[in-house]
């Protein structure tokens, strides 16, 4: 197996003086392709820091990260590339853009990879449908529920195919009926497009569809 | 997206209009605040300039016509009248004093012109009516019935036939000439110089000043210079004239309100940018969330100049536009310099756009993970 995204010694800290937190703390982590791994642990132990970090929209302060076993580094590149062909990412907020309708906002990430205006739309159409909302095309943000909004920005994560998705507490806003649908969702979308799937969660029940997991505690990783 | 930036605006319009009408107002300010200045400098010069005369003649020591108190007699007539580098006959009385008439039952202010008919000093027609009836000015005794007659500025609004009080005296209106304002929207009457000593000198045999025109095979200044020289008068050119009256009143009286200008040039500059600024700063989020899902900083850069460069040209160019409406409304008179109006358009502009960068800038450099939080 190849690690699709690899983390050595990653650090990351936040504020300075005595109020520094060490948000991740000299974290090693590889995440294998097609795999679906869950990373959990207590509110505050640096899970959004770390898959931030991996999913490159996040400097580190210390510490290595390689996509696809090539070195990244931020200073030099441009991580815009990376962020949009390698990478999808769900966050835990939604982070949609309120000015856009439910299949704007993931047009727009398709757009940004230069793809086409119609199969951009006609893929933003497949994907939302997919997921359940093809009565929400034309919906703004403000107009969508909780749930709904968390579909449309997995929606939008998909959009570039990307290698791997990382979805910061998928579940936290949903119901337990809604996050067994996003699971499922979630498992039929990776057999379709074997993709990896790395999920923040502190919501024991989904355990079960882990392949792997790993805990962390006070930014680091301590088990799996 | 082409439109991306539209759409954000469109879906944040109440902010942006206000944003723009926030530049608005400041530009508009300040271009009225200049149109004042301006418009009191065009007023300065308007009356003297209309005159057609060369030399201003005062008495010594009132600093030159306009400025100081001046009473000069009128035996100077004859001697300049002879005198070299000045065309024969030219040279010409005048009284120019302020005057409080009372206008349909209101005190009102008003500059009288006193002049002799035909000579320099006021107009020679009327624009509509009469010019008042002429006194017999070298054979002129008190007792002389000439009737009080009065030529008003157009913008007065009196009607021809209607009387004014002027002292003790009522006078009455026989034509109109084109406006010809004196600084402060301040009107001007013209009348004969015989009845303007009655009303205002104490019928003495004195004017305020005289006016007269150089010979054209003479350089004004030289001769100016030659006439200065006599110990009982101050000749002034009319450029020195126009200069002296723009200092005196408007230069020096409005030294305060530059002052207020010059600071309200820098409260606008650094508003107007906060404004920009802000509105950038703003949208942290947002940006995080773009750079999240793979924008290149130059997209959003891209995204933002055209948004800030948009707002800021509208904000502009309705100031711009508001200011000229403003200057026509006024109460007094209001003129634009239009050279003004186009630097203080581009100096606006590129602060909006300038700060609006620095802070697109600030924005852009920020990991999308940090940005989401909205605080930089
Ligand atoms: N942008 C930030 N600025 C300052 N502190 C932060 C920031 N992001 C996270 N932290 C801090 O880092 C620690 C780890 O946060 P986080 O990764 O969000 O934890 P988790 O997702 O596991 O709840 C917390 O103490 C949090 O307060
Ligand atoms: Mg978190």
């Amino acid at each position: 197996m190849t690690a699709i995204v690899e983390g050595n010694g990653l650090t990351k800290r936040f504020g300075t003086g005595d109020a520094t937190v060490v948000a991740v703390d000299a974290v090693d982590v590889a995440i294998q392709e097609s795999e679906l791994v869950m990373i959990m642990g207590d509110s505050g132990c640096g899970k959004t820091t770390l898959i931030s970090l991996l999913g490159c929209i996040l400097t580190p302060d210390a510490g290595q990260i390689r996509i696809e076993g090539e070195a990244i580094d931020p200073a030099a590149q441009d991580m815009s590339v990376i962020r949009r062909e390698k990478i999808g990412f769900v966050f835990q907020l939604f982070h949609l853009l309120p000015y856009l309708t439910a299949l704007e906002n993931v047009m727009i990430a398709m757009d940004l990879a230069r793809t086409k205006t119609d199969a951009a739309e006609n893929r933003a159409m497949e994907l939302l449908t997919q997921v359940g909302l093809s009565e929400r095309f034309h919906h703004r943000p403000a107009q969508l529920s909780g749930g709904e909004k968390q579909r449309v920005s997995f929606a939008r994560a998909l959009a570039n195919r990307p290698k791997v998705i990382f979805a910061d507490e998928p579940t936290a806003n949903l119901d337990s009926r809604q996050s067994d649908n996003l699971m499922s969702l979630i498992q039929e979308l990776r057999q379709e497009h074997q993709t990896t799937v790395a999920i923040v969660t502190h919501h024991e029940g989904l355990k079960k569809n882990a392949d792997r997991i790993i805990q962390m505690k006070d930014g680091r990783i301590f088990g799996e | 997206m082409k439109t991306l930036f539209l759409k954000d605006m469109r879906y944040r319009q109440a902010r942006v209009v206000l944003t723009a009408l926030g530049i608005t107002v400041l530009i508009s300010l300040i271009l009225l605040l200049g149109g004042i200045m301006n418009g009191m400098r065009i007023q300065a010069r308007q009356y003297v300039e209309s005159t057609g005369a060369d030399l201003w003649i005062s008495a010594e020591g009132s600093g030159g016509a306009f400025i100081g108190f001046s009473l000069v007699i009128e035996e100077y007539m004859a001697f300049l009248n002879a005198g070299q580098g000045l065309v024969p006959d030219s040279a010409s009385p005048l009284v120019f004093a302020q005057a409080r008439p009372n206008v349909r039952g209101k005190s009102t202010k008003a500059i009288v012109v006193g002049y002799k008919l035909g000579k320099l000093g006021g107009p020679k027609r009327a624009i509509e009516g009469r010019m008042f009836t002429p006194s017999n000015f070298e054979d002129y005794r008190p007792e002389d019935p000439v009737p009080y007659e009065v030529v008003v500025d157009e913008k007065m609004g009196l009607e021809i036939g209607e009387q004014i009080t002027l002292g003790d005296e009522k006078v009455r209106v026989v034509g109109k000439t084109e406006s010809l304002m004196f600084v402060l929207d301040t009107p001007l009457l013209f009348m004969d110089v015989r009845i303007a000593q009655k009303l205002l000198l104490g019928n003495t045999p004195h004017v305020n000043m005289m006016v007269a025109k150089v010979n054209e095979n003479f350089p004004v200044p030289e001769v100016a210079t030659q006439y200065d020289e006599f110990e009982t008068i101050e000749t002034r050119t009319l450029k020195q004239t126009v200069g002296n009256i723009i200092e005196y009143y408007v230069d020096e009286p409005m030294k305060a309100v530059q002052f207020l200008r010059v600071m309200l040039w820098l409260a606008a500059g650094i508003l107007v940018g906060m404004i920009t600024y802000v509105t950038m700063l703003e949208k942290t989020q947002e940006i995080g969330v773009l750079k999240a899902i793979g924008a290149a900083n130059r997209y959003v850069m891209a995204l933002l100049l055209k948004q800030v460069a948009l707002m800021s040209a509208v904000g502009v160019i309705l100031g711009l536009i508001l200011s000229y409406i403003f200057a026509t409304a006024a109460p007094i008179f209001v003129a634009i310099h239009f050279l003004e109006s186009v630097i203080v358009v581009c100096i606006s502009f590129v602060v909006c756009c300038g700060s609006g960068y620095l802070a697109a800038r600030k924005v852009i450099a920020v990991d999308p993970m940090i940005a989401f939080r909205g605080e930089i």
